[in-house]
């Protein structure tokens, strides 16, 4: 239990995708962008919209909308989220800032990507989905 | 984060309806059209979910084949950016790294893999 409470302690950047909110943690957080029309990759699923060069790098960009919850956001901002194993662009149609999360860290599913997501939490009175990057780069790599 | 990228010659790129592919020149044998051609090629439409008739099709010295819409050829040396890691799986594995022409990305894809990954598909259509 204290362990869980100090975790969520930590600095997040909390942004929306659609009507969901979700919260990375601040260290993997590089910055918040406006990406360009993007090149669509073949045999990608769905929720991998397509990617964008980015200094140099080949950023691939997912709708989190999709991915959680099937359906679609348009949305042409994204935060990049940045692990030793590569860089990836979460789609956000808003963003609040970086805060605390007040909560628990339990996955929010059993199965798939809500096993990588982490709950119940709260930041500045919103319901927000803890996002675990390492986890959710494992389902997105297993999943195209 | 290492992004470096190496260089590339000999490039055909190609259009599969309103997305691009590429492959490397050296590893396509011949370019025939769907009426001579006297195997089965998958489209490379199918793998952006969109399904077209293709006026060329590419054909691997094993015999790996895939069809496009559109080619042409560049001769140029074109810097060779690395697929990000997420990516490694996608298309059977078939994503050798992307391309960068005139400001625009082409995913640079192996023509047997690609060729292999399409192939069921176009047993299904048959």
């Amino acid at each position: 239990m204290a362990s869980t409470e100090t975790e969520t302690r930590q600095s997040y950047l909390v942004f929306a995708c659609g009507s969901s909110w979700y919260a990375v943690p601040a260290e993997c957080a590089a910055e918040v962008v406006s990406f360009p029309e993007l090149t669509r990759v073949p045999g990608a699923p769905g929720h991998l919209l397509g990617v964008f060069a980015h200094r140099g790098e080949v950023i691939p960009v997912v709708d989190m909308s999709t991915l959680v919850s099937g359906e679609s956001e348009p949305t042409r901002r994204a935060v990049l989220v940045r692990l030793t194993r590569g860089t990836l662009a979460l789609t956000a149609s808003r963003v609040a800032g970086v805060s605390q999360v007040d909560g628990r860290l339990e996955p929010l599913g059993a199965n798939g990507v809500h096993l990588h997501l982490r709950g119940p939490a709260r930041s500045a009175q919103r319901d927000v989905a803890v996002i675990d990057p390492e986890g959710l780069f494992d389902h997105l790599s297993q999943g195209s | 984060m290492a992004t470096g990228s190496r260089s590339i010659t000999g490039m055909l790129l190609c259009r599969a309806g309103h997305d691009r592919v590429a492959f490397s020149a050296h590893e396509v044998a011949t370019i025939e059209s769907p009426s001579t051609f006297g195997g089965r090629a998958g489209s490379a439409c199918q793998a952006f979910g969109v399904c077209t008739g293709s006026e060329r099709i590419l054909v691997a010295a094993s015999g790996e084949a895939v069809g496009v819409d559109a080619l042409e050829i560049d001769s140029e040396p074109l810097a060779l950016l690395p697929a990000p890691a997420l990516l490694e799986r996608v298309a059977g594995g078939s994503l050798r790294g992307f391309v960068q022409v005139r400001g625009a990305l082409w995913p640079l894809m192996s023509l047997v893999h690609f060729g292999r990954f399409l192939a069921p598909s176009a047993r299904e259509a048959a």
